[in-house]
């Protein structure tokens, strides 16, 4: 019985662990003969783990070959990606990435084991998802044009609580604090949890969180939805309008996509994005992910360097004019 | 719908033959797990996920928090057997867990948590059944200041769980709260004491730390001569608690089971401070406190009726809020919005079935536990019969297998290594572990919560006695502080107890 337990523990453990290890140096006549692996750069459970291994499923299918996703957490995101700028670039070590990651984090800090230019091959962008601005009840403001005025009434009287320092929602506030010269207080979390407990406390007055954890609470009537940070509303809150409405120029989404290390051969490339993008176009992915509150994109390679290109200039200047400092 | 009404109802979801079985293999998966050094439960859920989609939301929440709450009733077996804690809430369990096997009292130590455990999953199943509105108001009325008052409360209640020298516990405790300094600043970003690791970045990993001082130490302290030894123990008791082992930990097991619940609730934090604060409670007022540390078997009932409770309690707010209060609730919480079901306060009244039944099956769970488990206790016992030198290699890479599978990183092994040298050396000085891996575990709370409170009040530190909690808090860390230290106080409390 007890080697009975041993052998079932093992097979559990391996089963977690299942990791690629057999390389072969035969040529690759077809691409793929052996597991893929999709490097996640952080922690199971996140959007990223979401998306990858639901892509994951359908590209096993499609491809004939397990592919494998790998958590690598670590310094936002830098410890995986890095990872994956230094894997063989044969396509079978790709990653996926959101937008802090390769639009955003270059800004803020200084050292990072990667740079995305250099380093990376877009493969898909894979969806984007907008923030929520949140308010407590108790903030007497109904619409984002009396929000504003009510900062600016009182500088330093409202606090909003965001995920984390370097988070989106901490740039989504500076952001704000930067286009409405409003002066309202910056409180980081660990995580979007404590964050909105805080924030339905009142212990906070305001934050921009994600929108499907954000939008339960307006819906149930607990706090006030004044705005989504895409340009257009998003089908699953209708009724709040973009915050780019009364404050112009506020484009904040958060996104993710496939990457491949830069010296990927091309017909590769091309293979593993029209993997990618068919499995991101399943009606079942679909279905869930949308649930789950991302705008599925599923673009081509051109597409998304270009994409990332805009969003790192975009982000450059957001984050110079908020004066977002991470690193002193 | 009462909540007695809602728990009936539940039942019948709970008993549905798909639900059972769905309830039957994630507590038999998480017990597996638990048992393994280092597996989490996060990892093993975010793994599973995918296959549950062919479930219908029910089934498959059954079967995740199966995998939960097995996996903490799983790991007090590790610490018991191997001095191995796995998460944080098995870290106390060791002390006087390991010390029974190491007697020979291993079937009674295990039995007991099981016992303890089955009562507290009852118990706090009833209390959240019954009083979810009001706990869940109790939560959100702590802000950053009542947690920092909790957080300096837990951290004197360190220096309760020393058994030798205060300045001794006082030391690691601070060399605990100084390792938990490494990694990024989280109100600013600037990172601290990381030699320009990158892996440092995050910290150190709480797996690593306490593997490292625990169970790695003991076996280097094991090899070391003078204290060799071929087995763990020479001799094995009965693995039935007897009469009067059962008299003891009823208390106990009552006392552990009511903070667990309470503590439970609160995100962040709370749920770790659950089983610290049982054990502090008991070796507080315990008749002779120089029995905790030496086998005591109330150190084993307490602490773990205390973590089961909080691990069922603290799903209260994310399934009546939508907010999670720990890394397991939020990948579950991901899991329910994946399939259409959104958890948050509506999830009650849109969807009751899956709301008691889910509370349901943790009672049916509970009961698995104690059958799956209770026939093990004998089995489990025997493998401390097992020579060293066939353990010793096993739990190694058991240890290695599991730090690496936490996040993916050779460097952690690196640490690991570190960590068992400094837990010798520091047992060879005659310091504990307990109290460095509550200060490191209290650490990063204290620091967060503290700058928090001072940031929202801006900078006024009377928020902290003015505040009725936390000025009551603080008064009994400041109570606790006073008789834990002034020696001639001690001395009296001692005899008045004899009397």
């Amino acid at each position: 019985m007890l080697r009975r337990m041993f052998i079932a523990a093992g097979a559990v453990s391996l089963a977690v662990l299942a990791t690629p290890a057999i390389v072969t140096p035969a040529l690759a006549q077809k691409f793929p003969d052996r597991p893929i692996t999709i490097v996640v750069p952080y922690g199971p459970g996140g959007t990223n783990d979401i998306v990858a291994r639901e892509v994951a499923q359908k590209m096993q299918e499609q491809f004939g070959q397990p592919v494998v996703v790998e958590n690598k957490p670590g310094a936002n995101g830098a410890l995986g990606t890095g990872f994956v700028a230094r894997a063989k670039p044969d396509g079978y070590t790709i990653a996926i990435a959101p937008s802090s990651v390769l639009a955003i984090n270059q800004w803020l800090y200084k050292d990072l084991p990667y740079d995305v230019e250099k380093d990376f091959q877009p493969l898909s962008l894979a969806g984007t998802t907008p923030n929520i601005l949140l308010v407590h009840p108790s903030v007497p403001a109904n619409t984002l044009a009396e929000f504003i005025a009510l900062a600016k009434a009182k500088p330093g009287s409202i606090a909003y609580a965001s995920m984390g320092a370097g988070s989106t929602g901490h740039l989504n506030g500076e952001l704000f604090k930067a286009l409405t010269g409003a002066d309202i207080k910056h409180v980081p979390y660990k995580g979007s949890g404590p964050a909105l407990n805080d924030l339905l406390g009142g212990q906070v007055q305001a934050m921009f969180d994600n929108l499907p954890t954000g939008i339960v609470h307006v819906k149930a009537g607990k706090l006030k939805g004044l705005g989504v940070t895409s340009l257009k509303p998003n089908p699953m809150a209708p009724e709040i309008p973009p915050v780019a409405n009364t404050v112009k120029g506020f484009d904040a989404t958060a996104w993710f996509g496939f990457i491949a290390p830069k010296a990927t051969p091309r017909p590769v490339v091309d293979q593993l994005s029209a993997a990618i993008i068919k499995a991101l176009n399943a009606p079942d992915v679909r279905e869930r992910l949308e649930k789950g509150g991302l705008t599925v994109v599923a673009s081509k390679p051109e597409e998304f360097a270009a994409f990332i290109r805009a969003e790192k200039v975009k982000w450059g200047e957001v984050v110079k004019k908020a004066n977002v400092k991470i690193e002193q | 719908m009462s909540g007695l009404e809602g728990l009936l109802q539940g039942f019948q979801t709970a008993f549905a033959p798909g639900n059972l079985l769905a309830c039957f293999v994630g507590t038999l998966v998480g017990t597996m797990i638990g048992v393994l050094p280092g597996l989490g439960p996060v990892a093993t859920i975010a793994i599973l996920l995918p296959a549950t989609y062919h479930l219908d939301p029910t089934s498959a929440l059954i079967m995740l928090a199966g995998i939960y709450y097995g996996a903490q009733y799983g790991g007090s077996t590790a610490a018991i057997l191997l001095n191995l804690p796995g998460e944080a809430s098995s870290v106390v369990t060791c002390i006087d867990g390991y010390q029974m096997a190491r007697q020979g009292r291993a079937g009674k130590a295990l039995a007991i948590a099981a016992i303890g455990s089955f009562f507290a999953g009852c118990v706090a199943t009833v209390l959240i059944a019954l009083f979810s509105p009001p706990l869940i108001s109790m939560a959100q009325s702590f802000s950053a200041v009542e947690y920092t008052a909790l957080m300096v409360l837990g951290l004197v209640g360190a220096m309760v769980l020393a058994q030798g020298s205060l300045l001794k516990a006082f030391a690691v405790t601070v060399l605990g709260l100084l390792l938990s300094l490494v990694g990024t600043d989280p109100e600013v970003g600037t990172r601290r004491m990381t030699l320009s690791l990158p892996d440092l970045y995050d910290g150190i990993g709480f797996v690593v730390v306490a593997m490292g001082l625990f169970g790695i130490a003991e076996i280097l302290r094991n090899i070391n001569g003078a204290q060799s030894r071929a087995l763990v123990a020479d001799k094995l008791d009965k693995p039935w608690p007897s009469g009067e082992d059962m008299r003891r930990s009823v208390g106990p097991i009552w006392r552990g089971t009511a903070l667990g619940s309470l503590l439970g609730v609160l995100p962040g934090g709370g749920a770790i401070l659950s089983s610290f604060a049982a054990y502090a409670l008991e070796k507080r007022i315990a008749r002779d406190p120089t029995r905790f540390g030496n086998g005591a078997i109330e150190g084993v009932a307490a602490p773990e009726s205390a973590n089961n409770a909080g691990a069922q309690t603290s799903f209260i707010p994310m399934l009546t809020l939508g907010i999670p209060a720990n890394a397991v609730m939020a990948l579950l919480a991901g899991a329910l919005i994946l399939r259409g079901v959104t958890p948050g306060p509506n999830l009650i009244d849109d969807r009751p079935d899956l709301f008691w039944g889910v509370i349901a099956s943790m009672w049916l769970g509970n009961l698995m536990l104690l059958v799956i488990n209770l026939p093990l206790v004998g089995i489990w016992a025997k493998l401390l019969l097992v020579p060293y030198r066939v353990l010793f290699p096993v739990i190694l890479l058991l240890c290695c297998i599991g730090v690496y599978s936490v996040n993916n990183n050779t460097f952690d092994l690196y640490l690991l290594a570190a960590f068992g040298l400094l837990g010798f050396i520091l047992a060879a000085l005659g310091f504990e572990a307990g109290p460095l891996v509550l200060g490191y575990v209290l650490g990063p709370l204290l620091e967060e919560n503290f700058r928090r409170a001072l940031s929202l009040a801006d900078g006024d530190g009377s928020v902290f006695l003015t505040r009725p909690i936390s000025a009551g808090v603080l008064a009994i860390a400041l109570l606790l502080l006073v008789i834990t230290v002034l020696p001639a106080v001690r001395r009296q409390r001692q005899t008045a107890f004899q009397e």
